[in-house]
Formats: C-alpha cells, sequence, structure tokens
C-alpha cells in the first residue's frame, strides 16, 4: 500500500527553530530518510521551494495564465513530502510518526489510489 | 532453430530455484549465491535466444553462477579478508567443469529456498520481493514494475532481505520437523499476498509487465507438486484457480469491474473450475479443514451454480460459519453477512454487520460499507443504500472498485 505523507509550515515557523535544532532536525530527517530507503519501505522524499516560487497555472478559453503563487489561500504551505510503500496503514502512521517534524507540527498521511484489487 | 525469447524465459524461471539450491549446499552464503545465480540468468538470458540453449542448461548455469561466485569472494578478500564467510567444499578444478551434470534436480531445495524466502525475520514485503526473485527467477526490475515502485527500491529490498536472513543466522536447510507446517504456512500467506496484489480488475498490460496472479499460481503449483499431501496448500491452489477461473467475466468490454452475480457464467473457464473443485474435494476428504480450503470450498459452490439465482447459499453460509469456527476473522464475517441475508433475509445480515460496528479493523473499512448498500438495497431501502455505496467509494483506495461502488450508488 502507498501513501503519501505531507509535511506544512510557513516560514516564521522554519525561522523560529534555532539554527543548531534546525541543523540536527536536518541530520535527523536525513538518517530518517536512508533508514527507510534502506527498508525499501521509502520511494522517494523531497522538499518544495518556498511559497513565493510557486506558480499557479489556469488556461481560460485555451490560454493558459500563470500567476504567482498556490493555488489555496493558507496560513502553511506545503513544504516537502515523502511516499511510502508498506504492507498496512498501521505501519505508514509508525513511520509517520517517527518523522522529526511530527514532533514540532504535524504529518499528513494520504493513501495513494491504486489499479489493484483484492479477491472479493 | 533459435529457441523463442519465451521458450528461454519458462525454462531459465523453472531452473532458477534448483540452480541456487545447489549453489547454497555448497556454499552456504545466500546473499552471495543469490546475486551469483541472477547474473547466470542474465547471461543466458542474452546468450541463448542467439546462441541456443546448450545441451544441459542446469548444469551450464551452475558453472557460470559458480565463477560468478569466486570472481565476487576473491573479489572481497581481497578487499577485507571475508572469505570465512565461504566454506567451499569443492576443489577449484572441479568448479571450472559442469558440476551436476547428469544429477536429477533435487525437488526439496525448491522448498527449502521458499522457506528461506518467506523467513519470519522478514516483513511481507521483503517476504515477497525475495521469493519472486530467488524462486520465481523474476529480475528486480519485473518486480518493481509489477508493484509500481522504482527499481532502487525494489533493489534495496531484496539485499536487505538477504541481510536480514544471513543476520538472523538463517541457513539453507529445512527446519525442525515440527516448525515445517507453520512456516509453510507463511509462504502459503506470502503466494495468497502476491495473487492479491496481481488480482487487478483492470486487464492490464500483460506483455510488458508481469502478471503476479499468474506467477502466484505457478509458485503454488510448485509448492503443490513438493507436499502433496498438505491439505491448506491443496486449498490455497484451489482458491487461487477457482478465483482465476472468472477472470474474463470480472471486467466488462469497457474495463469496469462486474459483481459475481451479474458475470456472464459462459466466459467462466470451465476446465481450471473442474481443476480447482476436483483439488478442494479431495483436500476436504482429507482431513480437517483449513481456512484456505474452506474459502476454496465457498468459491467452489459459487463457480458450480450455473446461474446467480441457482446458487446454494445455505450451503455457502454453512461454509461461512465452518470458516467462522476455524478461523475467525471480521472481514469474514461481513461475507458472511451476504450468505446470511440470502437465506434468512436481508435484515438478518444487517443485524450481523451491526454486530461487527464495534470492530476498529472493519468498522470504516469500505467493504463493510459496500456489503451494508448492498444488503439496504435489498431490503428496499434505496436511499440509505445508496449513501452507504458512496461512502465505500470514497473509502476505497482501488480505483476499479471507486467506479464500481460510485455506480452501485447512481443506480439505486
Amino acid at each position: 500500500m502507498k501513501y503519501i505523507a505531507i509535511i506544512y509550515g510557513n516560514k516564521e515557523m522554519w525561522q523560529s527553530f534555532p539554527p543548531d535544532v534546525a541543523a540536527k532536525a536536518i541530520s535527523e530527517v536525513d538518517a530518517f530518510n536512508r533508514r527507510h530507503a534502506e527498508s525499501g519501505e521509502l520511494l522517494g522524499a523531497y522538499g518544495l521551494g518556498d511559497e513565493l516560487t510557486a506558480r499557479t497555472v489556469r488556461v481560460r478559453n485555451g490560454v493558459p495564465a500563470v500567476t504567482d503563487g498556490p493555488y489555496v489561500e493558507a496560513k502553511e504551505f506545503v513544504s516537502s513530502f515523502f511516499l511510502l510503500d508498506v504492507d498496512s496503514e498501521r505501519r505508514a502512521l509508525d513511520i509517520a510518526a517517527e518523522y522529526p517534524f511530527a514532533a514540532h507540527n504535524a504529518v499528513e498521511v494520504w493513501p495513494i489510489l491504486h489499479e489493484s484489487g483484492e479477491i472479493a | 532453430m533459435k529457441p523463442r525469447g519465451s521458450d528461454v524465459e519458462d525454462l531459465l524461471r523453472s531452473l532458477a530455484p534448483q540452480v541456487l539450491g545447489v549453489l547454497l549446499r555448497r556454499h552456504q552464503a545466500f546473499d552471495l549465491c543469490e546475486d551469483a545465480v541472477q547474473e547466470a540468468l542474465l547471461s543466458a538470458a542474452m546468450d541463448w535466444p542467439a546462441k541456443g540453449i546448450p545441451d544441459s542448461p542446469r548444469a551450464w548455469l551452475i558453472t557460470v553462477a559458480t565463477r560468478r561466485l569466486i570472481d565476487e569472494v576473491r573479489g572481497e578478500r581481497s578487499r577485507r579478508e571475508r572469505e570465512d564467510r565461504l566454506a567451499f567444499g569443492a576443489p577449484p578444478a572441479e568448479l571450472s567443469r559442469f558440476p551436476g551434470d547428469g544429477r536429477p534436480p533435487d525437488r526439496d531445495d525448491t522448498l527449502a529456498l521458499l522457506l528461506l524466502c518467506c523467513h519470519p525475520s522478514l516483513t511481507p514485503p521483503s517476504q515477497i520481493a525475495l521469493t519472486l526473485r530467488a524462486v520465481g527467477g523474476l529480475t528486480s526490475a519485473e518486480i518493481a514494475s509489477a508493484f509500481f515502485v522504482p527499481e532502487a527500491t525494489m533493489a534495496q529490498r531484496v539485499s536487505r532481505a538477504k541481510k536480514r536472513i544471513r543476520d538472523a543466522g538463517a541457513t539453507f536447510s529445512m527446519p525442525p520437523a515440527g516448525e515445517v507446517d507453520e512456516r509453510i504456512r507463511a509462504v502459503c500467506h506470502v503466494l495468497y499476498l502476491i495473487f492479491n496484489e496481481g488480482y487487478t480488475a483492470t486487464a492490464g498490460d500483460r506483455v510488458n509487465r508481469v502478471d503476479l496472479t499468474l506467477e502466484a499460481l505457478r509458485l503454488a503449483r510448485d509448492l503443490h507438486r513438493l507436499r502433496p499431501g498438505d491439505g491448506e496448500i491443496s486449498g490455497l491452489l484451489a482458491l487461487m484457480l477457482l478465483t482465476e477461473a472468472r477472470r474474463a467475466a470480472r471486467v466488462d468490454s469497457a474495463g469496469e469491474l462486474v459483481s459475481l452475480a451479474d458475470q456472464n457464467r459462459s466466459r467462466w473457464d470451465r476446465a481450471v473450475i473442474d481443476e480447482g473443485v476436483a483439488l478442494v474435494t479431495e483436500a476436504l476428504a482429507g482431513g480437517p479443514a483449513g481456512p484456505y480450503q474452506v474459502q476454496a470450498a465457498i468459491a467452489a459452490v459459487h463457480d458450480e451454480a450455473a446461474s446467480a439465482e441457482e446458487t446454494d447459499w445455505p450451503q455457502i453460509l454453512a461454509l461461512y460459519e465452518l470458516l467462522d469456527r476455524i478461523a475467525p476473522n471480521p472481514m469474514a464475517a461481513v461475507n458472511r453477512a451476504l450468505a446470511v441475508a440470502m437465506v434468512q433475509g436481508p435484515h438478518a445480515g444487517l443485524r450481523l454487520l451491526d454486530t461487527l460496528a464495534g470492530d476498529d479493523r472493519v468498522a470504516r473499512h469500505h467493504r463493510m460499507y459496500a456489503m451494508r448498500g448492498h444488503l439496504l438495497e435489498l431490503a428496499g431501502s434505496p436511499g440509505e443504500a445508496r449513501e452507504a455505496f458512496g461512502e465505500a467509494a470514497r473509502r476505497t483506495a482501488s480505483l476499479p472498485e471507486k467506479r464500481y461502488l460510485r455506480a452501485r450508488a447512481e443506480r439505486c
């Protein structure tokens, strides 16, 4: 079963970490990524750019219009995400709980839709 | 005449566990032997279609794999003196000839290999990956594409699994007699998971992608051949056959799921059904029934009904009650509710579902809502049925099921 785990935040929140805490968190995330990539459960982990660099594309009457910023009006934005392939939802939640920022803010876990079925 | 690529592939896949078994009996180190066999299989897959299949393909593979193994060990030795991990039983001169020539394949190798790949120290995804590679003879790339994960991820899973087996001190030998049955149950579960993963509603691209359903069937047949007297293995193989037999009818021309009741039964594969029915009948006569046998028996009753209306629901209900006694499982209870409804009426089925409302394992599961929707529809409550089907559609992560459940909701 595949899941995407999404981490949200904003500039104020990320800047509120003292430099030593931030450096420690980054090395903890590196270790987290290594650990779960080695077990074959982490498919990929990605950090996103600042919301100032996000663009939104809308096509109206066949003409694409590009605007600055994310589509959703929000106080917090997606800052990073990782993809899991695990054998249960329980396992996905356990891994999410290991993610360092789960202790600071939150990690959102969503199932990914798939084409396979079960014997009914 | 040059052999066809698919003939070479079939031959290599059937030889893979035998060749690995021979290497393991001589050299122990599972991780290194498995890599060496994979490389030999790759060489053969490249060479044989062009040059023809050698007279003794098994001996060819053993020789090439042994050479790869020696190269690897020499490399390791010069790097870090770890030769003590390998106990070479054969002098080098013997390794350069065709060892294993003329010897009949050892049937137990495949079983010992399956037990090793499904070792209890491994997680199910690792057991699956290792089984498909070491016993099924698939490459990491093929397994990765079958499970829609990056090849690097699958390669990690395989190498991690091999490391775990080494760390657990597991060896290539049959476990003590008292443990064999339990370890075989783990193998059955892994094959069941592989079958389930491949049980896709959409027709799928059978040419470029390994068909996991057929792969699970092939391995279950191997296991049954090795342990013909094990009723649960027979039951598992029968369950797979009786499910696979309905494949052509399970989706319509648009690729959408068709429920069992609405399937065109003339499209079911009678020969496969007959094989499955014979297997489960024999297994059930052989002793106390296990859960796979009972599930296969339920599938057999469905498959033997000429039309949905002629289904022998009292027998299916009796089988579900038996299953509940020998292997209680809340998901089976959800399915039992249908049999209860067909025998005692939809309200009796709904009452059974109500008793499961406190069970976290199924209370919010999409199949609970789908069953509730179906029974509410039978009970003549289309509004509530529609709501339940809609809820089920929202909760499943399977796209074919989602489309099917949405269509059911709209029909209410």
